[in-house]
């Protein structure tokens, strides 16, 4: 065990301890048993330490791993994929601990724990994850430190001080690293992890998902304008429009991924804004119409939604203009329009009869749409999000039985008039709304804010947008979801801890707005601080920079902090300027590579009469050069250094050549 | 003259046997005109190299024994009344001889150690308000018991100072006490040594002592040493520009007795023990009796270069 040195107590305590702080960002996701693992292997090692008990033998140790092997795929139904792989991980962790004899060990332990660390990123980026991580990571750091200690040291904050202390010295270089490191693109894509995927827009629609998304206050997205921000009501954030109809879900054609660019006109005002996304595992965007970016490898499809080629797997950033009066596709493809009509073959008779009706009472379409949304307006329709359940003729129960229901209701069952009418006409899904935050000046748009219309075609307007939803229940559009919802008491019904509930208390409201600011600023300037962010932001210090210049300044900047750093450290000004030391240290450099080490207090002499004892076939190079150096040193001879110089010349032929230091 | 010494080694040698670096160490000290402690056991050839080194030197040889009755007057001698003249005549003292032996000098009390150790450092004497000179050249070998033996007075440190050199002669090698087993007396041997210097040849070396060169990266060294003995924390106190002074004299002489005309690193780590261990404490060791291992850390860790 002389090389083999066991663990000092203080690392001990501090890995325990880490491993306790390393872990709690994952109990959210981890299953329960990976605790009673960790209780189990902490007590047993803590018990080995104590000289109670010994090491599992590899019997345990290989029950012990199948166990948590079999637990794992149990509880994921997996061993691999991102959420069994961390779950393995954490209890490949956990299990080490019971394995650590040596330093060596503790050392693969504490590693561990930094990827571990670095994981519960993939599922929680928010600004309170990254500051709580600094806590295992000191902890880890003073695990680290205390391994180097004394086996006798037995107080553990100086340790944890020190550690604490050098992540303080860290952060400069942090702060620098992040602001100047270049964004690698990922070698290889990360897939989002389930829970945080489960809860957002998907690109088909029927009634209940709508609903099951109104429960979630989960964010979606957070804009701000340039200048005032738009009244709510025409705040309408386009994801996708919905122009299939099977009888019961309303989808996105096939057609909509390979159509080409949209055809329209600039009109009117832009509005100009940024917006920061939450990770959708999506590809398409949310912006108002008809919004134009700048943001790489996304296009405008033809209608009028804004898609990136990869998934958003990350918060992303990017800039839109929009038109909201501009107009659309004046001149459509007479696929297009086709598409916009298709209704299934049968089914839903009361409504294609009421169509028939209203088609030939107004042939104008939009006095049609017009008298459709009076029909919403005037009609007993209620807006709620617990609607009864309809039958096989979805639609002919909602307009003629039930009349209730929200937002997909109504935006499915008039375009499926306004198409048995004769006008093209979809479904657009997307968001309406969100909530001002007075402190950013900006708007949050959360889960519960996802919202579907209508849009439909007429000659010489190209495609209006209508909501008959604003029809029935105005104050959903314009005060939200909340306000709509009052009478029933529906509102975040699962979440009673939700401070969104409690909005009326106007402290905590303020407080959860400033909150809210604060992890905006945090999603905007540090985790959108992607490639492009960067970019813009050197080039506004810099002046031009590409990211070849970039990865230049950066090589150059690295090389010149340790040119400097190597200057602090060797202080070549400080060298001997004496040209016979330095030749001297020359000859001791050459035997040194010969494994004549010469101690500090060896005067030249001995150190020549044992080099000549070690290396005899040279011992008369050797003697030469050290006699020519004392006479020239001790006994103010004065010969020329050249003549030094041809010693130490005729020493090394007589050498055999070698490089590195021989092992004495 | 180098040749001569090389038989005053030789001869000095071939009484006291298998102590060549002592034997050498010590000539070094009279070639450097410094005093020398012999500290160790009695019976291990103290006397016999002192008297020995005065024999082969030509030196007149004196030894007082110092016991703790010895008064300062016993050393320096009195003034007795002469009946016949009626006058005080003064009757000089043992420390008139150019080679005093102080034997066991630590057994005597301060007030005695002190009339020699002020001798040696003035070269002269003062009687009743006489001042007399001691002869030229003056030695003084003294030796002393080691200080944790019964009834001794240890010296103090401004004393110690005086001395160039401490050496301890040490046990015999196992060879070397066979011969001397074996061989006669030494003592015996003692009176049939040659005087193999007269003092003019003495005087002349030692006027050629301090001609040997000391270059200045040589200085420098023991300059690293000295500094060393000063800032680093295990020394209780720093060496005395007295000490530097002797270490550097006593480089010169053994360099001389090497045979060449510089010092080099090594001749000063070859004197350096003898130099400066008797004028260093650890500090960790307030008794005073691990110098030693300050001296090895001297030798081993200030850059020779």
């Amino acid at each position: 065990m002389s090389r083999m040195t066991s663990i000092p107590r203080v690392s001990l305590t501090w890995l325990l301890v880490a491993q306790v702080l390393v872990i709690i960002p994952h109990l959210t996701h981890l299953p329960l048993w990976i605790i009673g693992l960790w209780l189990g292997s902490a007590a047993w090692r803590i018990q080995i330490f104590r000289m109670r008990a010994r090491y599992p033998n590899a019997w345990a140790k290989g029950a012990l791993m199948l166990a948590a092997a079999v637990g794992v795929f149990l509880s994921r139904g997996s061993l691999i994929g991102l959420d069994a792989g961390v779950v393995l991980l954490i209890s490949a962790f956990v299990l080490k601990l019971l394995e650590m004899r040596t330093r060596r060990d503790a050392l693969v332990l504490i590693f561990l724990g930094f990827f571990v660390v670095v994981t519960a990123y993939l599922f929680d980026d928010s600004m309170l994850m990254a500051f709580y991580s600094l806590l295992p990571v000191t902890a880890l750091l003073a695990a680290l430190i205390g391994l180097q200690q004394s086996s006798l040291a037995a107080q553990p904050w100086p340790t944890a001080r020190l550690a604490g202390g050098l992540l303080l010295q860290a952060l400069p270089v942090m702060v620098l690293l992040f602001v100047f490191f270049p964004r690698l693109g990922p070698l290889w894509s990360l897939p989002v992890p389930n829970d945080k995927a489960t809860t957002g827009l998907s690109d088909s629609m029927a009634p209940a998902d709508i609903a099951e998304l109104s429960r979630s206050a989960a964010l979606a997205f957070r804009a701000s304008f340039n200048g005032t921000t738009p009244p709510r009501s025409e705040l309408y954030w386009r994801a996708l429009t919905l122009d299939r109809f099977d009888g019961r879900r309303w989808s996105q054609s096939d057609y909509a991924e390979f159509a080409p660019d949209a055809q329209w006109q600039k009109q009117g005002e832009a509005l100009s804004y940024s917006i920061v996304m939450q990770p959708s595992a999506q590809r398409w965007l949310f912006a108002l119409d008809v919004a134009q970016t700048n943001l790489a490898q996304t296009r405008q499809m033809s209608d009028f939604r804004l898609q990136r080629r990869q998934p958003v797997d990350r918060s992303l950033i990017y800039q839109v203009s929009s038109w909201p009066q501009a107009l659309r596709e004046l001149q459509p493809a007479q696929q297009t329009l086709r598409r916009a009509l298709q209704l299934p073959a049968q089914g839903e008779p009361r409504s294609r009869a009421w169509a028939e009706q209203l088609k030939r009472d107004y042939p104008q379409p939009e006095q049609l749409v017009q008298a459709l949304l009076n029909h919403f307006n005037r009609e007993p329709y209620a807006y709620t999000l617990r609607p009864p359940t309809l039958g096989e003729n979805n639609i002919d129960d909602f307009l003629f039985e039930t009349r209730s229901g929200f937002c997909a209701h109504y935006a499915g069952a008039m375009t499926f008039v306004l198409r048995a009418a004769g006008i093209p006409a979809r479904v657009v899904a997307g968001y309406q709304g969100g909530e001002f935050n007075p402190a950013g000046n900006y708007v949050q748009v959360r889960q519960f804010d996802a919202h579907a219309w209508v849009e439909y075609w007429q000659a010489e307007q190209g495609w209006v947008s209508v909501d008959p939803t604003f029809q029935v229940a105005p104050e959903r559009i314009d005060m939200g979801l909340e306000e709509a919802l009052a009478g029933e008491q529906s509102f975040l019904e699962d979440s009673p801890f939700s401070p969104l509930r409690y909005r009326n208390l106007s402290w905590l409201n303020e407080l959860r707005m400033a909150w809210d600011n604060i992890n905006y600023g945090w999603q905007r300037w540090v985790l959108g601080y992607q490639s492009e962010q960067q970019l813009e932001f050197l080039k506004r210090w810099l002046g031009r920079v590409d990211a070849q210049s970039l990865v230049l300044g950066l090589v150059g900047g690295g090389g010149l902090l340790l040119g400097l750093l190597a200057l602090w450290l060797f202080k070549p000004w400080q060298r001997e300027r004496d040209v016979q030391q330095r030749l001297f240290r020359r000859f001791e450099g050459l035997l040194a590579r010969h494994g004549v080490v010469r101690q500090p207090g060896e005067g030249p002499r001995d150190y020549a009469a044992r080099a000549s004892q070690q290396l005899p076939a040279q011992a008369h190079a050797i003697a030469d050069f050290a006699a020519a150096f004392e006479a020239q040193r001790y006994a103010g001879q004065v010969l020329s250094t050249g003549q030094l110089h041809q010693r130490l010349k005729a020493l090394r032929r007589a050498l055999p050549w070698r490089f590195t230091r021989a092992q004495p | 003259m180098r040749a001569k010494l090389e038989t005053v080694l030789q001869t000095v040698n071939h009484v006291l046997l298998g102590k060549e670096p002592q034997v050498r160490l010590a000539l070094t000290c009279l070639l450097a005109q410094g005093h020398l402690l012999i500290e160790d056991l009695p019976g291990m050839g103290k006397t016999t190299l002192s008297h020995a080194l005065a024999k082969v030197l030509g030196l007149s040889f004196q030894r007082i024994q110092f016991t703790s009755d010895l008064l300062p007057g016993d050393i320096l001698g009195t003034s007795v009344f002469d009946k016949d003249t009626g006058q005080f005549v003064f009757h000089p003292g043992p420390i008139f001889a150019e080679l005093v032996l102080a034997d066991e000098i630590n057994r005597a009390t301060p007030k005695s150690q002190s009339a020699l150790l002020e001798a040696m450092e003035e070269g002269q004497v003062t009687i009743e308000g006489a001042t007399r000179p001691l002869p030229e050249p003056f030695f003084v070998i003294a030796t002393q018991n080691p200080v944790s033996q019964g009834g001794t007075f240890a010296l103090p440190e401004s004393q110690l100072d005086r001395f160039l050199m401490r050496l301890s002669l040490g046990y015999p090698g196992k060879a070397a006490e066979k011969a001397l087993l074996l061989g006669e007396s030494r003592r015996s041997l003692l009176p049939t040594l040659p005087a193999l210097l007269d003092h003019a040849e003495l005087a002349l070396i030692q006027a050629e002592v301090p001609k040997v060169r000391a270059s200045d990266a040589l200085v420098n060294y023991v300059l690293r040493l000295v500094d060393a003995t000063r800032t680093q924390p295990q020394f209780a106190w720093g060496l005395s520009p007295r000490a530097s002074l002797a270490l550097l004299a006593a480089a010169r002489a053994w360099a001389f007795l090497a045979g060449r005309d510089y010092v080099i690193p090594e001749d000063v780590q070859a004197v350096l023990p003898s130099v400066v261990g008797h004028r260093l404490r650890e500090r960790a060791d307030p008794a005073g009796h691990g110098a030693g291992s300050l001296v090895q850390w001297l030798l081993r860790e200030v850059p020779a270069l």
